[in-house]
C-alpha cells in the first residue's frame, strides 16, 4: 500500500528532480558570473535558450537528413517519425546528444565572450540593463524565425537520448540520473575554480579591478574567461533541459527565468556554492509545487491563474532578502586557501588573522 | 510609399516614450537607480484610467488625475519601502537595480491577479475618439488632442519648474552632488518624496494615455520599459533635453525603421523591439553619456569657428 503510493507520486519527484539539476547548473554558472565575478549577467536566460535552440536545431536537422524524413521542419508528421527514428537508433540518438551537448557549450561560450565585449567597457548598472535586454530580444528572434525553434509552435519530437529504453519509469529515472550527474560534475568544477587561484583572482577583479589591474591582473581576460565559461554551463542546461521536455518553445525563455535563477542565487548567497544549492532547492520547490497541476492535485482551486502567485513570491523574496539579508542564506565565506585548509587540519592558529584579512576583502 | 501613418505614429508613440522616460530620467539622476519597477508605474496609471473609464464612467481628463495620483504614491511607496531603507543600509547600486526587479514582478503579478479575476487581462479606456481631421491618410483624433498637449505642457512644467523653482533648483543640485546639496541645507528626503511623486505621476499619465490610445495588458509596463530606457540613455538618463530629444528618436526610428525593414527588406514587424535595443546598445558603446552635455548652440558656434583643434 505505502510502496504503491509512494510510486504514484514518483513521477512528480524525478521531475523534480531533473528540474533541480537543470536550475542548480543555471544556477551555479550564474553564480559564477555574478557572485564571483561581480559582472551582472541578467541575460542568464539567453545563454540557456543558446543551448536549447542548439540541442533542438542540430537533433532536429540530423535526424532529418539520417532518416530521410521529407515532411517539414516543424510539421506534426516529422515530430512523429524523429521520435520513432530516435528510438529505434539507441547509437545515434546517444551520439547526437553527445554532440549536443559539446556544440551547445561551444556556441554558448561563444555567444558569452562575445557579450563579454560590453562587459568590459560598461558600467555595472549599464551592464545589467543591456543584458537584461539581451535576453529578451535573443526570445523575439527566437519566436519569429521558422528555421530556428519554429516561431511559436516550437520545435518538438527532440526525442530523449534514452527513448530505446520503453519503460516510461525507467526512462525517466535514468534520464534523471544523467543530468544529476552533470550538476554534481559541474558543482564539483565550480568549487574547484573557485578555491584555484584563478577563483581568487575573480574575487579580486570583483572586489576591486583596480587594485587588480595594479598588480599585473589582465582584467579583460578575466572577464572575458568568466563570462565563456558561465555561459557554456548555462548552455548545457538549456541542452539538457531541450532533451528533457522533448522539445524547445521560445516563449519558455522569458526574461522571469533569469529572475527566478538570480533569487536561486541571492537567496543561497552570492559566491557560496553551497549557500547556491540551498537557494537552487528552496526556487525549485516553489517553481514546482505552486502550478495549476499540483494545486489541482490536492484539490485546491483559485480563481485566478496560480502561476502569478508564484512570480509575486519570488518578487517578494528578492525584496526581503535584499533588504535584510543580502549576503543571503549562508554567506561568502574567507577565500579558501591551502593556508586555511592547514590551519583547520592542523594546531597552527592561523584562523584568527586570516579571518581580519578576509573580512576586509570582502567588506568593500 | 505612404509616410503620413508612421508619422503620426511616430510622434504620438514618440511623445508618450517622452513622458515615460523624464520620469526614469528625473528618478535616475537624483537616486542613481536604475528602476525597472518604472515599468509597473505605466501600467498602473494605464489601469487606473480604463478602470475608472470604463467602470465608473469617468471622463478621460478626470481618469488621468487619477493616474498621476495613483502612480505617483506608488512610485513614492517604493522608495520609502524599499529603496530608501536599502539605501540607509548602504547597499550597492546593483542591489538597488535587483530590488526593483522584485518590485516590479510584485506589482506586475499582483496586477495580473487582480485582472484575470475582473477578466480585464486587455483593457482598453472606452473614450469617445473622433476623427478631427486628416494627415495624408493618417487620421488625427480626440486622442492626440490629449496626447501632445499634455506632453508639451509637462515639458515645459517641469522645465519652468526646474529652473524657477526653489525645489526644482534643489533637485538638480541633488542630482548634481547630493552630499554637497544636504550640507547646503537641501532637505533632501523631502525632496526626493517630491521627485518620486511628479517622476511616477508622469509616468501614470502616460501610461494612462497608453490605455486610452490602444489596448493595455499587465505587462504593457516591460514592453514600454525597453523603449523607456532606450529613450532615456539617449539623454545619458540625466539629461532633460536629451531624454525629450530621446523619447522622439525613439518613437521615429522604430516606426519609419520597421516600415522602412518591412517594405524593403519584408522584414517581420514584430522586430520592432530590436530597434531600441540597437539604440541601447550603440549609444552605451560609442557615447555613454548620451546627449547629455551636448549643447547645441555651442556645438554650432563651435562649427562656425572652423574648429579650434
Amino acid at each position: 500500500m505505502q510502496i504503491e503510493f509512494l510510486f504514484s507520486y514518483m513521477p512528480i519527484f524525478t521531475s523534480f528532480i531533473v528540474l533541480f539539476a537543470i536550475y542548480l547548473i543555471a544556477a551555479l554558472s550564474l553564480n559564477m558570473e555574478y557572485g564571483y565575478g561581480g559582472i551582472p549577467n541578467f541575460g542568464h536566460v539567453f545563454f540557456i535558450s543558446v543551448g536549447a535552440y542548439m540541442a533542438g536545431v542540430l537533433t532536429a536537422r540530423t535526424v532529418d537528413y539520417l532518416a530521410g524524413i521529407k515532411a517539414g521542419y516543424c510539421s506534426g508528421q516529422a515530430s512523429v517519425l524523429r521520435t520513432e527514428y530516435l528510438s529505434s537508433h539507441p547509437l545515434e540518438a546517444v551520439a547526437i546528444f553527445v554532440a549536443s551537448l559539446i556544440l551547445g557549450a561551444i556556441v554558448g561560450g561563444l555567444f558569452g565572450y562575445a557579450s563579454s565585449y560590453p562587459a568590459l567597457r560598461l558600467k555595472e548598472d549599464f551592464l545589467a540593463i543591456t543584458l537584461i535586454f539581451i535576453g529578451d530580444m535573443g526570445r523575439i528572434i527566437a519566436r519569429n524565425e521558422e528555421g530556428i525553434v519554429c516561431a511559436l509552435t516550437g520545435l518538438t519530437g527532440i526525442a530523449n537520448p534514452l527513448s530505446f529504453i520503453k519503460d516510461v519509469g525507467t526512462r525517466s529515472i535514468a534520464y534523471a540520473l544523467i543530468v544529476v550527474a552533470f550538476a554534481v560534475l559541474t558543482y564539483v568544477y565550480v568549487q574547484r575554480l573557485a578555491k584555484s587561484p584563478f577563483g581568487r583572482l575573480l574575487k579580486a577583479v570583483r572586489d576591486d579591478d583596480l587594485a587588480a589591474m595594479a598588480l599585473g591582473k589582465v582584467v579583460p581576460r578575466v572577464r572575458g574567461e568568466i563570462m565563456i565559461i558561465g555561459s557554456a554551463l548555462a548552455a548545457i542546461a538549456g541542452v539538457l533541459r531541450t532533451f528533457y521536455i522533448q522539445g524547445v518553445v521560445a516563449d519558455d525563455f522569458q526574461p522571469l527565468i533569469t529572475f527566478l535563477v538570480l533569487t536561486m542565487v541571492i537567496l543561497g548567497g552570492m559566491a557560496n556554492n553551497k549557500g547556491v544549492i540551498l537557494g537552487t532547492l528552496i526556487m525549485t520547490a516553489l517553481d514546482q509545487f505552486i502550478s495549476p497541476s499540483f494545486f489541482s492535485l490536492l484539490g485546491i482551486s483559485v480563481e485566478f491563474d496560480v502561476t502569478y502567485m508564484k512570480y509575486i513570491i519570488i518578487g517578494l523574496i528578492i525584496i526581503l532578502v535584499l533588504m535584510f539579508r543580502p549576503q543571503g542564506a549562508i554567506p561568502e565565506g574567507p577565500v579558501e586557501t591551502p593556508a586555511l585548509e592547514l590551519s583547520r587540519s592542523s594546531e597552527w592558529d592561523v584562523e584568527e588573522g586570516l579571518e581580519i584579512e578576509s573580512e576586509g576583502g570582502s567588506e568593500s | 510609399m505612404d509616410l503620413s501613418i508612421p508619422l503620426m505614429n511616430s510622434l504620438t508613440l514618440g511623445s508618450l516614450y517622452t513622458l515615460m522616460a523624464l520620469g526614469l530620467t528625473m528618478s535616475f539622476s537624483v537616486t542613481k537607480i536604475a528602476n525597472f519597477a518604472h515599468a509597473e508605474l505605466v501600467t498602473v496609471g494605464g489601469y487606473v484610467t480604463a478602470l475608472l473609464v470604463n467602470w465608473m464612467g469617468f471622463g478621460l481628463g478626470e481618469s488621468l488625475i487619477a493616474a498621476f495620483i495613483a502612480s505617483a504614491l506608488l512610485a513614492v511607496a517604493m522608495d520609502e519601502g524599499v529603496f530608501k531603507p536599502m539605501i540607509k543600509r548602504g547597499s550597492k547600486p546593483l542591489f538597488l537595480l535587483v530590488a526593483s526587479i522584485g518590485i516590479g514582478l510584485v506589482v506586475r503579478y499582483l496586477l495580473f491577479v487582480y485582472a484575470d479575476l475582473n477578466a480585464v487581462i486587455t483593457v482598453q479606456a472606452k473614450t469617445s475618439v473622433e476623427l478631427i481631421g486628416r494627415f495624408g491618410r493618417a487620421g488625427i483624433t480626440t486622442i492626440h488632442l490629449w496626447v501632445f498637449p499634455i506632453t508639451i505642457a509637462s515639458v515645459v512644467l517641469l522645465h519652468l519648474m526646474f529652473h524657477y523653482t526653489k525645489p526644482g533648483k534643489a533637485l538638480r543640485a541633488m542630482a548634481d552632488n547630493e552630499d554637497l546639496a544636504r550640507v547646503s541645507g537641501v532637505k533632501i528626503y523631502t525632496l526626493r518624496r517630491l521627485m518620486w511623486f511628479i517622476a511616477g505621476g508622469i509616468t501614470g499619465v502616460a501610461g494612462g494615455l497608453w490605455a486610452a490610445y490602444s489596448v493595455i495588458t499587465p505587462e504593457i509596463g516591460w514592453y514600454a520599459l525597453l523603449r523607456i530606457f532606450a529613450a532615456s540613455i539617449l539623454g545619458g538618463l540625466v539629461s532633460f533635453w536629451g531624454t525629450i530629444a530621446g523619447g522622439l528618436i525613439v518613437g521615429f526610428a522604430e516606426n519609419f525603421g520597421i516600415t522602412f525593414m518591412n517594405t524593403y527588406f519584408n522584414v517581420s514587424t514584430a522586430y520592432r523591439p530590436l530597434i531600441s535595443f540597437v539604440i541601447i546598445v550603440i549609444v552605451l558603446l560609442i557615447k555613454p553619456t548620451g546627449f547629455a552635455g551636448f549643447d547645441i548652440v555651442e556645438w554650432v558656434k563651435e562649427k562656425i569657428k572652423g574648429g579650434g583643434e
